[in-house]
Parts: C-alpha cells; sequence; structure tokens
C-alpha cells in the first residue's frame, strides 16, 4: 500500500493533476450572475428610467420614480398593510410557535406524530393554502356554512369581502403557515437545552415562570433568531396566498408591496417605476433582516 | 403547563425503550427531576400528563382542521359537504377524484407532468453545479471566499418579485421567453443556488481537511477530489439541498407564472391558479383537484421527514 502510494507520488510531475474544477465553477457563478446579480443592477439602472415595453424608446428620468415612490398613496397603503401583516404574523407566529413546542416537547409517538401533523401547512404550496382557505371564509363558504348550523349567525360574513376582516383574514391564513414554521425551529432549540439547568433552576428555588424566563428564554435565543427573522423576510413578499385569497381586493386592500411591485411591471407595464418599488422593497428587506438579525444576536451574545 | 411546584413525572415513561427514554430525559428537563415517587401523587401525576396529552392533542387538531377539511371533502359529495362541513366522508365517493381526472384540459395530469419535469431537471442540473461550486468556493484563499460568499448570500436575502421582471426581458432576448427550459434556467441561476451554495459550503467546513489533502497528495485533481471523495461525503447535506429545493421549486408560484405566461402548459401550482376560479363554489371538485396536487409534496414530507426537520433543524443551529 505505502509502496504504491509511494510509487505513485513519483510518478506524478506536478503536485495538481487531472481536470480542475475551475470552469464548472464558473459556470454556475456564470448562471448565478445572469439570473440574480444582473437582474438587481438592471433593476437599479431602470429605477431612473421611464421604461416601459410598450415603448420603443426609454429615457433616463432621474430621481423622478423616487419622488412618486414617496408621494404614492397607493404604495403608501400596500406599504401599510404589508407592515400590519408582517407585525401580526411574527408576533403571533413566533408567540404561538414557541408555546406549541413547549406543548409538544415530549418524544412519544403521539407527540411526534402531532408535530408532523403541524409542521403540514409549510409543505403545501401557498396556492393550496389559500385555495383551502378560500372555501372556509368566502361568503357562502364552510365557515359561515357552519356557523349557520350552529344557529351562531343569520347572515353570512364578509371574511374576505371587506377591508379590515380581509387584511385579518390574510393575517390569519399567513400565520397559520409560518407558526408550522416556527413550531419546528423551536422544538429543535428546546431540545437542545441542558436538563441541568434547570434541575438547578429549581435548586435555586425558581418556578415554571422562573424557569421559563431564566432558563428557557436565553437557550432559545439562537432559534428565536432565525425564526423572527425568516417570519419578517418571508412575509415581506408575500404574494401567492393573496393573489388566490382576495386578488389585492377589495378595493386594493389587500396588495402588498410586493404584489403591488408586480402589478405595476406586469399590468400597467411600468417598468421603470416598478424598479424604484423593487429596489425601495429590497432595501426595506436588508434594513429589517439587518436590523432584527443585529438585536437578536445581540440577545444572544448577552448570555 | 404546570400551575405549582408539585413533582409530575410522564405517565408513558413508566418502562424504558430508547425513546421512553428519551422521552424522560427531555421531559425532566422542564419537569421534575426527581426520581418517581408512589402513592397518591403519583396517580395526579399520570392524570397531569393524561390531561398534557389531551391538551396537546386538542390544540394540534384545531390547528389542522382546515387540512382535515380539504382531506375529508375531497371524498364528499357538495351536498355532504355544505349540510355539515366537519363531518366525516359518510358515503365514502371517489368521484371528485374521478371528476378531476377526467377534466377535458386535464389539469391535474399535466400539472403534474410539468411540476415533475421541472423540479427534477433543476435538481439535476443545479445539485452538482452548486456542490462543485461550493468545494471550488471552499478551496479558495479567505478574502476571495469571503467576497464570494458574500455575493451569495445576497441571493438568500432578494424577495423574487425584485428580480422577475429583468429575468423575464432577459428570456425574451435570448429567446427563453414563455419555455421551460427558460424556466428551469432561471431557477438554476437564481436564489436557489445561493440557498445551496450556504448549505453545502457549510458542511464543507466540517469534514476533516486531511481526507482531501491526502487524495490531493495522491495526484488526484480537483474535478475528480469532488466527484470520488465530496460528493458521497457530502450526501447528508444534498439530501438537505434536494428536499428543500426540491418542496421550494415544486411550490414556486410567481416564476411559473409569469415566465410560462398564460398559453403554456403549466406547473400544477400555477395551472390552479389559473384554472379554478371558476370552480370556487363546487368544493367536491375544488378539494378533489387539491388533494391530487398536494399528495405528492405531503407523501415526499412524510417520508423524508427525518432528513427533512434534521436539515431544517441543522440549518436553524448554523444560522
Amino acid at each position: 500500500m505505502s509502496t504504491q502510494v509511494a510509487a505513485r507520488r513519483r510518478g506524478s510531475g506536478t503536485r495538481r493533476r487531472g481536470l480542475s474544477l475551475a470552469p464548472v465553477a464558473w459556470i454556475a457563478i456564470a448562471l448565478y450572475a445572469a439570473f440574480l446579480l444582473y437582474p438587481i443592477v438592471q433593476s437599479v439602472i431602470q429605477s431612473f428610467t421611464d421604461r416601459n415595453p410598450l415603448k420603443p424608446e426609454s429615457s433616463f428620468v432621474g430621481f423622478a420614480n423616487y419622488i412618486e415612490l414617496f408621494q404614492d398613496p397607493r404604495l403608501a397603503r400596500s406599504l401599510g398593510f404589508t407592515l400590519v401583516v408582517v407585525v401580526f404574523v411574527t408576533v403571533v407566529a413566533n408567540t404561538l410557535g414557541l408555546m406549541f413546542a413547549m406543548l409538544l416537547n415530549r418524544s412519544t409517538v403521539n407527540y411526534r406524530v402531532m408535530r408532523t401533523l403541524i409542521f403540514i401547512p409549510q409543505v403545501l404550496s401557498g396556492v393550496i393554502v389559500a385555495f383551502i382557505w378560500r372555501s372556509i371564509l368566502t361568503q357562502n363558504g364552510l365557515l359561515n356554512v357552519t356557523l349557520q348550523n350552529l344557529g351562531l349567525t343569520d347572515t353570512a360574513i364578509s371574511w374576505i369581502g371587506t377591508p379590515e376582516l380581509a387584511t385579518l383574514s390574510i393575517c390569519v391564513v399567513v400565520s397559520w403557515i409560518t407558526i408550522a414554521f416556527s413550531t419546528v425551529v423551536y422544538t429543535a432549540s428546546l431540545q437542545s437545552v441542558p436538563a441541568e439547568l434547570y434541575e438547578a433552576a429549581k435548586v435555586d428555588g425558581a418556578g415554571v415562570f422562573g424557569r421559563f424566563r431564566n432558563v428557557t428564554f436565553p437557550m432559545i435565543a439562537p432559534g428565536m433568531t432565525i425564526s423572527v427573522t425568516l417570519s419578517l423576510i418571508t412575509t415581506l413578499k408575500l404574494y401567492d396566498v393573496i393573489a388566490v385569497l382576495t386578488g389585492g381586493g377589495p378595493a386594493n386592500s389587500t396588495k402588498s408591496v410586493a404584489y403591488y411591485l408586480i402589478d405595476v411591471a406586469f399590468t400597467n407595464n411600468r417598468f421603470g417605476y416598478s424598479s424604484a418599488i423593487a429596489i425601495f422593497l429590497l432595501g426595506l428587506t436588508a434594513l429589517v433582516a439587518y436590523t432584527t438579525t443585529g438585536l437578536l444576536r445581540r440577545r444572544e451574545a448577552h448570555l | 403547563m404546570s400551575t405549582t411546584d408539585t413533582p409530575m413525572a410522564f405517565a408513558a415513561g413508566d418502562e424504558g425503550t430508547t425513546s421512553e427514554r428519551e422521552a424522560e430525559i427531555i421531559l425532566a428537563s422542564f419537569e421534575d427531576p426527581a426520581p418517581r415517587r408512589f402513592g397518591p401523587k403519583s396517580r395526579r401525576r399520570i392524570l397531569r400528563a393524561g390531561g398534557h396529552l389531551v391538551a396537546a392533542w386538542l390544540v394540534t387538531l384545531a390547528f389542522v382542521l382546515p387540512i382535515y377539511i380539504a382531506l375529508s371533502s375531497a371524498f364528499k359529495s357538495q351536498d355532504q359537504i355544505l349540510a355539515n362541513p366537519l363531518a366525516p366522508p359518510a358515503p365514502f365517493t371517489f368521484d371528485n377524484i374521478l371528476t378531476a381526472l377526467q377534466r377535458p384540459d386535464q389539469l391535474v395530469q399535466s400539472g403534474l407532468m410539468n411540476s415533475i419535469l421541472v423540479t427534477a431537471l433543476t435538481l439535476i442540473f443545479l445539485i452538482p453545479l452548486a456542490s462543485a461550486l461550493s468545494f471550488w468556493i471552499s478551496e479558495r484563499p479567505p478574502v476571495l471566499k469571503g467576497i464570494l460568499l458574500a455575493v451569495f448570500a445576497l441571493g438568500l436575502m432578494v424577495p423574487p418579485q425584485v428580480v422577475l421582471q429583468p429575468i423575464v426581458s432577459l428570456l425574451q432576448t435570448i429567446g427563453l421567453q414563455n419555455s421551460y427550459p427558460g424556466l428551469i434556467l432561471s431557477n438554476i441561476g437564481g436564489g436557489y443556488m445561493a440557498f445551496a451554495v450556504f448549505v453545502f459550503v457549510g458542511f464543507l467546513r466540517t469534514l476533516p481537511s486531511e481526507v482531501i489533502e491526502a487524495a490531493r497528495v495522491d495526484g488526484a485533481g480537483d474535478l475528480r477530489i469532488w466527484w470520488t471523495i465530496v460528493m458521497p461525503l457530502m450526501r447528508p447535506a444534498t439530501a438537505t439541498v434536494g428536499i428543500f429545493l426540491g418542496l421550494w421549486v415544486w411550490n414556486d408560484f410567481l416564476n411559473p407564472l409569469f415566465i410560462l405566461g398564460p398559453l403554456q402548459g403549466q406547473t400544477i401550482t400555477t395551472g390552479i391558479y389559473q384554472s379554478l376560479g371558476t370552480y370556487s363554489t363546487d368544493y367536491g371538485q375544488l378539494f378533489g383537484i387539491m388533494l391530487l396536487a398536494a399528495i405528492i409534496p405531503v407523501v415526499g414530507y412524510l417520508v423524508t421527514q427525518r432528513e427533512f426537520i434534521h436539515g431544517l433543524m441543522s440549518g436553524a443551529s448554523k444560522g
């Protein structure tokens, strides 16, 4: 064996022989550059033009798109809606996800089956989830049917037909999807907490609440960073649930920024202006991701 | 949860299979570490643990109620569904499934075929490319490596809407608009690549460098080391990447909708979206199609569950 190695070593003139990986790596980088980096650069450039695919020429308009952006009442409205959904979903999904994780943090078959079931909303596509909820929430949908069967209401409630209830419906449906994810992340975090810490806390006379505050809560900090940041980012780019559940209505009340941006680009054909909104959304996402990770990481570091 | 300091053991943890032992250990962590006690207290403990189990099941069932409604309604007639949406399917009917499969537009069959095609081709090209790229990146000097990883980190954060219109324009320029090659190509080159690179590079950090050095001393080239040594060692990471990207590509909505356009045959997700507006009041039909559309990802999830959750956990803990 060793003589073979020695012989081979002697036989090889250069240390590196055979085919290099570089060409494969460069193909991958080129594809990434073409389909991710270039589109971002393209968006930045277009955001300073009035580009419209229906017009042959486009010209530079300076900051006009960005000025319009800050004065656009539709964008302001969609931004307001987006922030409501993002805050609602992040708070509700992380609170309930943590509670579910604590409730289900046991390893018998029963609890494993329950955790399996709870993750299913994450596995289904947003379109399917939204169709299921739409058949529950529409005017003659299954929720109203049930409420009427039980004699709780006489008139059908318009769960996705009025701006306030439609906003609430979107919040609930997106939370439902996100809770599934948070529960799994928090379960993973809880399982990494060493039992000795609880014993020590107990010896020190800490009650259930004390143990949660002083042991569980600090120890799940890394999981919380992940869960909160991902809830924020995924909710910021929300599209499919809205498309199916409300189509942005009623009266544009449930158009998220991400949804409005697609509208401006593909329905109004205003590529220039939509690019400005895209850059705005990118900045917003980066800001939110950076700030929350920073804040939550600091909490981790304080342990 | 318990509100007093009364000790509480776990009812099911009385005898010792491995998982029961695990259960006891985990439970002890937030219940009571003291050894089992006997007498009236133990009965109370068992009752409490039973109460906890009942509560956990009630919460879980309430949470998955919409899934139950969709699943049971797929096997009920419209009248049954409207009479009582929560009742189990009795009598049981396969009419919805059969009607869904006999649609003249072949929505389910062609949608599933298209989705399988797009997902499989994306993964077949993306996984080796990203894996090789990751190995290559991990062998670069620290500065270049840092820059490359920062560039790929960007891809994890960019909302797909931000790049969608430029991608559609780009595909138009190269003549691949409204085509499956166009969709697959943008799947391979887009944000998914960034995710794959992060998982692979993270995993490569955990591999002992001696293995690779030894092969290099033996005179193997990078390509060969990657294929015969790195790829087999990275199997867990490949499983994570394959499972998650498979699910995301399968469930993707935005890219298929805007890249394929309305005239092409659609993936199952966008096909349902574009065809089902009118079906929203025929619940039996709707849920029948939903069931057929959801069955592949759900079965895939149940089969790969262990790797799935494990991948999610390692991703979560790595941060």
